[in-house]
């Protein structure tokens, strides 16, 4: 550590965060005693079964659910309620306003915040571009392909320039071939975007393609199983023997959560 | 407070204030609850209301009558319009233009056609009626997954046997929707020509209890009718439930 | 062979699809295929409007045939020519009463729309509402309101207020159910979205809620328009001296039947025209749907 500089605080600390909801038959546990730290510009997946509260820490890390145990910090301050300036999210089947066009939906955030309205379509178009949906600024999500709506919903994200970026399952609606094309898309911006990315997944390739940590969560309660650092150079090539093992390794454990959340326990 | 306790709680808060804003005010515009029970008593025996047992009786055989026509007109049409697919494309708009018309409008025509007896309030029934049956049935038709005729026709199956084993299970329940509406406006139907030009029913007792200002005796009935109406809508929306689970 | 390859055979050469009868139908569509070889013909707009156009022509000419022949009397069936010759000598009077009738129409909707808008946002936002008030909307819904005309017109008088009032009832009920319905159908996810970006309640209210909930007040207030006619109408033939349906009562009373059908076709067709303007102007607003 260079002399004197005080080391950075990281952007998002979660302290033993739990949460439990109350349904019809009786209290749940979706997330039990997790605790993690994400650094600047680190790519985090949570990676676990249906069901094993990963949306639920995202949540609570967006400041949308509040932890009945634990804290979250956002840049070292306590998380208590929706951080506009720190934290922007992606879910999963886009939440794009079907009233707007594309470059409407990516400017919605700027204009909460007051930005002017040439700068907001600037900036729009700005991400709109290099994302190859030039020419489908004014087409309304109806009009446009699942791969699409989900690139004009991260563009939304993107626009309001946060350093950190949450994104539930956002390829989960896809269709196969699309979710492979948006994985690798993903890749090759994610080094640009310079965000600290939590990403929830149930797709171990996913994970591998684009973590640099992957976190793996038990079935319910969610608590953290493991954590596995993830080390090799972008892009990867996915037949490489180092992922093949990694990826063995990886579904040994899902699968054992799987399983349990299926209700058959190995 | 739980929800039951919110509808039993409005219901009494509404009696409650009924009975309390009403009684100093003039009898002949207002009706207090507590005057009902007494007034219902009344209209049995008093002269010069006409006999309510015929009148009820009479309404209700304009009902069931204008109801058959309904459903045999609105069935034929629906069907027509909805399996040969010319016809419906050049009539059915013709048909939904109709619907943006008043219908309260055709009911002087009819007047005029019918006279004032029974038969001018059943062809109203039947006007009014027969709408909602004819769309329910074409909606129907619509909503029939493709593949289930497919595989009953793979299967060797003859035209009316595709219709009957698998036509008309999938549209059951669309069907049955618009048949509980069409009773509800069958029976609207007959009201609203009893009331407007009678000689004879329960919108003419209504009619002739409001023309000489008999509004205790108007409020019951009303309130009579309503509930009736309402215990026939509730049957149907059982039967239209029981139907639903049976479908799918 | 030939017959698989040309499934209609060789009397018409093979062009366009092949009958619908003859291969599994992929669309929702089940009609049979019609039968005719002049089917195809119905199937562009022109085709249609045409038969449209005919067969009412056809319906005025078989009128006028069965007026002239005796078939139907003319005290009840007034021929064509008779009731054309009518709207000339009915417009003096008629007109202004139409009038009339259609300002009392427009605020009753007017408020029935204002009314049924706010209440509808009110109940679909908040469960609560909705659990405890809706039995007693529906409730209120199914039962005919012709049965509440003769207090509203002991109270109000034989006059406008009445038909207002009336129009207002009539309307307010579909359009109180649609918009709540709308209410409730709004996808939690984008209210989620627009809080995560940091919308104020005032916002999300503006931003999401108004513009999800728009298709639903416009069908609301499509149907509105209908039943608030239906209302003032039903309010002057009962209760009534001035306005349209007063006026058509007292034809009908009078066997003025060539006046009596005019006045008819004119309502209807005003009507028509009223409601196909407003789904035009529902077709521009809801491009994004």
């Amino acid at each position: 550590m260079p002399g004197g500089t005080t080391p950075p605080t990281p952007p998002i600390v979660l302290e033993a965060i739990g949460k439990r909801y109350e349904t019809t038959s009786g209290a749940v546990q979706a997330v039990d005693s997790v605790s993690l730290t994400v650094r600047a510009e680190e790519f985090v997946t949570l990676l676990g079964p249906s069901g094993c509260g990963k949306s639920t820490v995202l949540g609570m890390i967006a400041g949308l659910v509040r932890p009945d145990a634990g804290r979250v910090l956002v840049d070292g301050t306590p998380c208590d309620g929706p951080n506009p300036d720190k934290v922007a999210l992606v879910f999963q089947d886009g939440g794009l306003f079907p009233w707007r066009t594309a470059l409407d939906n990516v400017t919605f955030g700027l204009e909460l915040r007051g930005v002017p309205a040439a700068k907001r379509r600037e900036i729009a178009r700005g991400l709109l571009e290099p994302m190859g949906l030039r020419g489908f600024e004014k087409k309304y999500p109806r009009e446009l392909s699942g791969g699409m709506r989900q690139r004009v919903a991260i563009a939304r994200a993107l626009a309001l320039d946060t350093p950190i970026l949450l994104m539930d399952e956002p390829f989960g609606a896809l269709d196969e071939q699309t979710r492979l094309l948006m994985g690798e898309w993903l890749v090759g911006i994610r080094r640009r975007a310079r965000k600290a990315v939590v990403f929830v997944t149930h797709s171990l390739h996913e994970a591998i393609a684009l973590s640099d940590r992957i976190v793996v969560m038990t079935a319910r309660p969610g608590r953290i199983k493991d954590v596995i650092d993830v080390t090799l150079p972008f892009p990867r090539d996915l037949n490489a023997p180092e992922v093949t093992d990694l990826r063995a390794k990886l579904w040994e454990q899902v699968r054992e959560e799987s399983l349990k959340a299926m209700g058959n326990p190995p | 407070m739980t929800v039951l306790a919110w509808r039993l709680g409005i219901l009494v808060a509404i009696l409650a204030v009924w009975e309390v804003a009403v009684r100093p005010l003039n009898p002949i515009f207002y009706v207090p609850p507590s005057a009902l029970p007494g007034a219902l008593v009344r209209m049995w025996r008093v002269p010069e209301l006409p006999a309510l047992g015929e009148h009820v009786w009479l309404t209700f055989t304009e009902i069931a009558g204008a109801y058959a026509l309904a459903v045999a007109a609105g069935l034929w049409l629906g069907f027509l319009l909805g399996l040969r697919r010319t016809v419906g494309r050049i009539y059915e708009p013709l048909l939904a233009a109709l619907y943006a018309v008043p219908s309260v409008i055709w009911y002087p025509s009819l007047m005029l056609f019918f006279g004032l007896g029974p038969a001018s309030k059943i062809a109203f029934g039947v006007l009014l009626g027969f709408f909602p049956i004819v769309l329910s049935v074409l909606a129907g038709i619509r909503q029939v997954p493709a593949t289930l005729v497919t595989v009953a026709r793979s299967m060797g199956a003859r035209p009316w046997t595709v219709f009957r084993k698998v036509m008309l299970p999938a549209m059951a329940s669309t069907m049955v929707g618009g048949l509980r509406a069409g009773l509800a406006l069958s029976v609207v139907g007959v009201l609203v020509g009893e009331i407007l030009g009678s000689r004879a029913g329960v919108g003419y007792v209504i009619n002739y209890a409001y023309g000489l200002m008999m509004t205790r005796e108007y409020a019951v009935l009303a309130l009579i009718a309503a509930a009736a109406i309402l215990a026939v809508d509730t049957v149907g929306a059982l039967v239209e439930a029981r139907v639903k689970r049976w479908a799918g | 062979m030939g017959r698989l390859i040309n499934p209609e055979g060789g009397s018409r050469p093979p062009s366009g699809p092949p009958p619908e009868d003859k291969v599994a139908p992929a669309k929702p569509a089940l009609e049979a295929a019609s039968p005719s070889r002049y089917g195809r013909f119905f199937d562009s707009r022109v085709g249609v409007l045409g038969a449209q156009a005919a067969s009412i022509a056809a319906v005025v000419v078989a009128w006028h045939v069965a007026v002239r022949t005796g078939v139907a009397d003319p005290l009840f069936v007034p021929a064509p020519g008779a009731v054309a010759g009518a709207l000339g000598t009915t417009a003096s009077e008629a007109l202004p009463r139409l009038g009339d009738t259609l300002a009392k129409a427009f605020l009753g909707y007017a408020l029935a729309v204002s009314l049924g808008v706010a209440g509808g946002l009110l109940i679909g936002s908040r469960r609560l509402v909705h659990a405890v008030a809706m039995p007693y909307v529906v409730a209120a819904y199914g039962v005919p309101k012709i049965l509440v005309l003769p207090w509203i017109a002991l109270i109000f008088g034989l006059g406008t207020g009445t038909a207002v009032i009336t129009a207002t009832l009539f309307a307010v009920f579909p359009i109180l159910l649609m918009v709540a319905a709308g209410t409730r159908d709004v996808d939690p996810t984008l209210i989620t979205a627009a809080v995560s970006m940091g919308a104020t309640r005032g916002q999300v209210s503006r931003k999401v809620l108004l513009p999800a909930v728009l298709p639903s007040v416009l069908a609301g207030m499509r149907i509105g328009v209908v039943f608030a006619m239906l209302g003032v109408l039903l309010a002057e033939m009962f209760a009534g001296t001035r306005g349209m349906g007063f006026l058509m009562q007292r034809m009908a009373m009078a066997f003025k039947a060539s006046e009596l059908f005019a006045a008819t076709a004119v309502v209807s067709i005003l009507s028509i025209v009223v409601v196909l303007s407003l789904e035009h102007l529902n077709q521009r607003l809801s491009r994004w749907r």
